[in-house]
């Protein structure tokens, strides 16, 4: 049981006793509106996709949570056995591309990062490039259990019981508790592709980013040359879930994130998907609007609100 | 909405005080029309995200002033009073476009010509690519109907001799309309030493070739 000041360092509202989830990135899942071309109707629910499935909206909060569920005790361990470690460097760049501190204190949002593994590398950003303490980075997750590993992981910092973090408990889609207008910074890391409406978390992302703010997104992505995209499939379609089976005892759930990748929007089309929630981008194309890692195999794209 | 094209047009005019720098096109959003414009300027990770990290975004400022400079000779054939207007006025008015900016054109084309990558050595195809521009668009103001090895020597005649009267510019800008005339003028006696070597050189030729003949030789 929390403490009452823990509990007033997490803020995480009444939502504490959902099922265990360790895993990280989970944070958005609730139906809302995608496919605005295509108006439900009452014999037709609204559909989005889970992995190579086409299932209800309401659905798919619940089966990601099954999926996150189940793979969330070795999450760690198979994140670094998967991507071989690749997956530190990856957000060590994304971070450090975003030079945050550079030009002062920064009020930052880091969305699904329950583990706070964005957030702590911004914040020792700041402090060890540019002699800032006083950047904050607002941490907001869907799942309680994944605030509370990030709680405990922060126990370990200086930045402990500091106004420089804090944790929420919020769904990517629905930000309401955020005002508008109120952060320099928001970053979602592996977590967008989870969320049934990515439209609907741009939408929010826009809202409470002032203006001048920038939105950054570092996701699994496509991979553009054909030769090591046709390495990439065989690796990922047949190595990962047998890694998955040997080191986690279950293939089904990383089936479904290699699926949930190969299903997440290349990249110019994510990147009109940014400008149409408002925000202004590079160039559309790969170094400007997005930034491909590894050939294309994570990406990172960049908005900023005008 | 605002664009990162647009901000890259805001940011131009702010050359002139701010220079070729990221806090010209930080200082952008400050130029957007009323209602739009911010109350403060761009943070050094919002100009990353539109821009470029570091160099890359101001090598991207550069280049928007570039091509504002082929637009701006444009201004010759519309300013001029006999259509189409002389190669002289167009270059003229393309190096009345660095005035302003004369004192941060060096370190500009210093970065220009710089590589991004870890081997530092002289990179001269931005060089070539400006002067070349500036002659293409040079030729397409004035009418030039050059075509097939004429059309390359044109240009390649054009863009030295604007290489040229830019880099004395760069040195002497009271002295560079002069020397861009004296250019023009040593350019065009050139090219017509070398028309008439040419039309002697192909009389020689024929004859040999009627010599060869009439000897029974062919």
């Amino acid at each position: 049981m929390l403490s009452s000041s823990t509990k007033q360092a997490l803020r995480l509202g009444s939502r504490f006793s959902r099922p265990a989830t360790h895993i990280a990135r989970a944070s958005c899942a609730r139906a809302s509106t995608s496919a605005p071309s295509n108006p439900p109707s009452p014999e037709q629910p609204r559909t989005t996709s889970f992995g190579f499935r086409t299932v209800p909206e309401d659905a798919k909060e619940s089966l990601v949570k099954e999926v996150f569920d189940s793979v969330a005790s070795n999450y760690d361990l198979m994140n670094d056995a998967t991507s071989f470690g690749v997956h530190r460097l990856w957000k060590d760049s994304f971070v450090s591309g975003l030079k945050p501190g550079r030009k002062g204190p920064m009020k930052c949002i880091d969305v699904a990062g329950g583990t706070g593994d964005i957030a702590l590398r911004i914040l020792d950003h700041a402090r060890e490039k540019y002699y800032d303490r006083e950047t904050t980075v607002d941490i907001a997750d869907i799942n309680a259990e994944m605030l509370k590993e990030g709680y405990r992981r922060f126990k370990k910092t200086m930045y402990h019981n500091t106004p420089q973090v804090a944790f929420h408990e919020a769904n990517a889609q629905e930000m309401s508790k955020f005002p508008d207008n109120s952060y320099d910074l928001y970053t979602i890391a592996f977590g967008i592709r989870n969320c049934t409406s990515i439209p609907a978390v741009l939408k929010e992302a826009h809202r409470i980013l002032k203006p001048g703010g920038t939105f950054a997104c570092l996701e699994f992505s496509r991979v553009t040359n054909p030769v090591l995209n046709s390495l990439y499939d065989q690796y990922s379609f047949s190595v990962i879930p047998v890694m998955g089976t040997v080191l986690a005892g279950d293939s089904a759930s990383y089936q479904y994130l290699v699926e949930s990748i190969r299903k997440f929007p290349p990249q110019p089309e994510f990147a009109q998907m940014i400008r149409d929630a408002g925000f202004a981008t590079g160039k559309h194309e790969e170094g400007g609007a997005w930034t491909d890692l590894w050939g294309g195999i994570a990406c990172i794209h960049k908005g900023v609100k005008l | 909405m605002a664009s990162s094209s647009k901000l890259l047009k805001l940011a131009i005019p702010l050359v002139r005080t701010h220079g070729f720098s990221r806090e010209a096109l930080a200082r952008s959003v400050l130029e957007l029309p009323a209602g739009e414009a911010h109350s403060e300027p761009l943070s050094d990770s919002a100009v990353s995200s539109l821009f470029g990290e570091g160099d890359k975004a101001r090598k991207n400022l550069i280049e928007a002033w570039l091509v504002d400079g082929v637009r701006h000779m444009q201004k010759a054939e519309a300013e001029s009073t006999s259509a189409p207007p002389t190669l002289r006025d167009v270059l003229r008015t393309r190096l009345q476009y660095n005035e302003p900016v004369l004192a941060q054109l060096p370190e500009a084309f210093a970065l220009l010509a710089t590589t991004s990558s870890n081997f530092h050595f002289v990179d001269p195809l931005p060089a070539l690519h400006h002067a070349g521009r500036i002659a293409d668009e040079a030729c397409y103001a004035i009418g030039d109907k050059s075509l097939h090895l004429s059309w390359y020597t044109k240009r390649a005649s054009i863009a030295s001799v604007y290489t040229a009267a830019e880099l004395h510019q760069l040195v002497s800008p009271n002295t560079a309309y002069a020397f861009l005339d004296s250019l023009l003028d040593k350019s065009a006696a050139l090219s017509n030493s070398l028309g008439e070597v040419s039309l002697f050189s192909s009389y020689i030729l024929k004859s040999w070739q009627g010599i060869i003949k009439s000897q029974g030789i062919l």
